[in-house]
């Protein structure tokens, strides 16, 4: 086995989160961020209940970071690891010991004892697995994007939403992030002043090529290289960064103009390395939003700008900064603050939203990241609606399946991007990369927003 | 057959139809799924709480006296009613006041003060059912004295309370009503979550409400 990136495929490093908080701390900015890590480490490992049997599909690069974070949640037990190509197969069974290494999804469907499956398979597959797992009574995590076309998308969506008895969580797992939903009603409640932009860079320098020892290997793993399969940049990355906007200035844009180009990576693909894409929201609100395999400064981050306050998002932490003539909110007076070059943020932390600095110096692997954060709340709702059922047939019998199906689909989920959630986050990298291949502004028929 | 057998058999006849009248008085209601509520509500030192379920398991036995039909003429004195009702632990969520979920962490606090492993299901038994005034308007529900036994976490408390019974015009009878209580009483330490250091430290006094819907079974 020879396969491997010479330059490591680094869309794990944003989706599991990294040490940008230490650079940050250097640049200095009032830092904002919710409960503590290692708390809500330590409470979610006494989770006391039954464990989720479940399968990773598609055991790449990412997969098996999902394997190795699905190592350290409570309650999740996977029994199967699937991949159709050998290689990754035994290695992603080794990751999680007492695993079958399977070769065809359609075994583990099949397979009652698995309730639950994480797709992590390349975008373009996703929708056959998808709506064959939910068909087979799975509880579903599917990575995102959705889908690489809006129709496959829209499919995966509905038949989602066709089975609330179901747990479906799309892959935008900072939509799980307790930060991210403590800075929502803080952003909300207009905390910010009047939103007058958004912006956000992914900036890492890497080939996104691998390396494979046959040519038809070789073309299936670089499948994010081929124009016709792949979203590219908008799609593999900035489809979580513009739906975190999306969801914090809670609107749908309007239109999206696109620009991208191959500048550095001359390999003969076809899928630009470097994108820049302007994003229309109600109001007047626009997005910038840039990426690129060429150059690495300033990594990646979100901000929102307001007439009060800026804040700064990296990952699981986040900083505000204020304006002059801002009103005093009281807090921050005794806030954590940073130094950011010329600025000064101040340290936004969930719960106290004050003093608190008892950031771990130090982080277990593969924990209390965004993806870590949206698998244990993916496991828990779905393990809340097993017992949900159980209690139910214990209470009433199973006579009344209508009553049982009703019951289940009011059962609370653990916050993650829903069906629909998701689906407008891939409509909007969909169209977004749609922009930059033309190079052009487009607009966004709002009718493609929704399902029906 | 001689007058004397006559005798016996029409009175041992009587006997058995009177039996089987008061068995066929006798009506049981299950409860009835989708329509049923528990929430139990609570203090804090630095907010109030509440946790809701949806299953409140379980059956009701009336005689002729209980109000199944609206405007049905009750007198008031002591009711035949038997219930028993049940609601699983691990139903009932932690929520914001609008009914979003709150913190699974606060769940997992709750089911271990529950002893949920142990004692997975809170149980209430009707001892005794008594309507002290019969409704002065047709739309109104009964108000009747519910006295009986609680069962959380493996100690058994006498609960007393008022219900109201609003039979409903489909056949369904729908029972709601309210009680104060107390952790302490059934042996629970009222909570101080570690995951806060101890510093969030929950009030003694919890109030339950419930919302039970039982239709008849046929």
């Amino acid at each position: 086995m020879n396969e491997k990136n010479t330059t490591e495929f680094n869309r794990r490093d944003f989706l599991r989160g990294g040490s940008m908080a230490a650079i940050m701390s250097m640049l200095g900015g009032v830092e904002l961020f919710a409960q503590t890590n290692q708390a809500a480490s330590a409470a979610a490992a006494a989770v006391q209940g039954p464990s989720l049997k479940m399968a990773v599909i598609g055991a790449g690069p990412w997969g098996r970071d999902v394997l190795n974070t699905l190592a350290k949640v409570p309650q999740a037990k996977v029994v199967a690891v699937c991949d159709n190509y050998a290689a990754m197969r035994t290695r992603g069974a080794k990751l999680a010991p007492g695993a079958a290494a399977v070769e065809d999804y359609k075994e583990i469907l099949n397979n009652k004892e698995i309730a639950a499956v994480v797709i992590c398979t390349a975008t373009h597959q996703h929708k056959e697995i998808a709506i064959a797992a939910i068909k087979a009574g799975k509880h579903v995590y599917c990575e995102a994007p959705l889908a690489h076309t809006i129709e496959d998308a829209r499919e995966i969506a509905k038949a989602a939403a066709a089975a609330q008895h179901l747990v479906f969580q799309g892959g935008f797992q900072m939509r799980s992030d307790p930060q991210r939903h403590f800075l929502l009603p803080f952003i909300r409640s207009g905390a910010l002043g009047k939103n007058v932009m958004a912006r956000a860079q992914w900036h890492k320098k890497q080939s996104w090529r691998f390396t494979s020892p046959t040519p038809e290997r070789e073309k299936a793993i670089n499948w994010r290289l081929d124009k016709d399969l792949s979203l590219g940049l908008a799609g593999e990355i900035g489809s979580h960064q513009i739906d975190q906007a999306s969801w914090f200035l809670n609107g749908r844009p309007k239109a999206v103009t696109g620009f991208g180009n191959v500048l550095f990576w001359k390999d003969g693909r076809e899928v630009a390395d470097t994108i820049q894409a302007i994003i229309e929201f109600p109001g007047g609100v626009n997005m910038v939003y840039t990426a690129t395999l060429a150059n690495s400064f300033d990594a990646e981050y979100e901000m929102l700008y307001g007439s009060d306050a800026a804040v700064m998002m990296r990952e699981s932490k986040a900083w505000m900064f204020k304006e002059v003539d801002s009103p005093l909110l009281g807090w921050e007076v005794y806030a954590r603050k940073e130094t950011f070059y010329k600025e000064t943020g101040i340290f936004l932390t969930g719960g106290t939203k004050s003093t608190q600095s008892d950031v771990p110096a130090t982080v277990e692997p593969f924990t209390n990241t965004p993806i870590w954060f949206a698998l244990t709340n993916f496991v828990r709702s779905a393990t809340g609606l097993a017992a949900a059922a159980e209690d139910f047939v214990s209470s009433f019998g199973d006579d009344d399946k209508d009553a049982l199906m009703e019951h289940l689909s009011k059962v609370p989920r653990q916050p993650g991007a829903t069906h629909l959630d998701s689906y407008i986050a891939t409509v909007l990298a969909i169209k977004t990369n749609e922009a930059i291949k033309a190079n052009k502004r487009i607009e966004i028929d709002p009718v493609l927003y929704e399902l029906t | 057959m001689k007058p004397r057998n006559l005798i016996i058999c029409l009175l041992l006849a009587g006997v058995v139809g009177l039996s089987v009248n008061a068995q066929a008085q006798t009506r049981r209601f299950n409860a009835k799924p989708g329509l049923l509520k528990v929430r139990i509500e609570g203090t804090s030192n630095i907010h109030d709480w509440q946790v809701e379920g949806k299953i409140i398991g379980g059956f009701m036995e009336v005689g002729p006296n209980f109000p199944t039909k609206p405007g049905q003429e009750i007198k008031p004195g002591k009711v035949d009613a038997k219930v028993q009702a049940f609601v699983p632990v691990r139903s009932l969520i932690s929520v914001e006041k609008d009914g979003k979920p709150y913190n699974t962490k606060m769940d997992d606090i709750m089911y271990d003060k529950f002893l949920a492993q142990q004692f997975p299901r809170l149980v209430y038994t009707l001892n005794e059912l008594v309507l002290k005034e019969a409704p002065k308007a047709k739309d109104q529900p009964y108000v009747l004295d519910a006295t009986g036994e609680l069962a959380v976490a493996g100690v058994t408390n006498k609960l007393s309370m008022p219900v109201n019974v609003t039979p409903q015009a489909d056949g369904m009878i729908k029972i709601t009503g309210t009680a104060p209580l107390k952790m302490t009483d059934f042996k629970i330490e009222p909570p101080a979550p570690a995951i806060a250091g101890g510093l969030i430290k929950t009030g003694n006094d919890i109030k339950i409400l419930f919302e039970w819907v039982v239709a008849e079974k046929k």
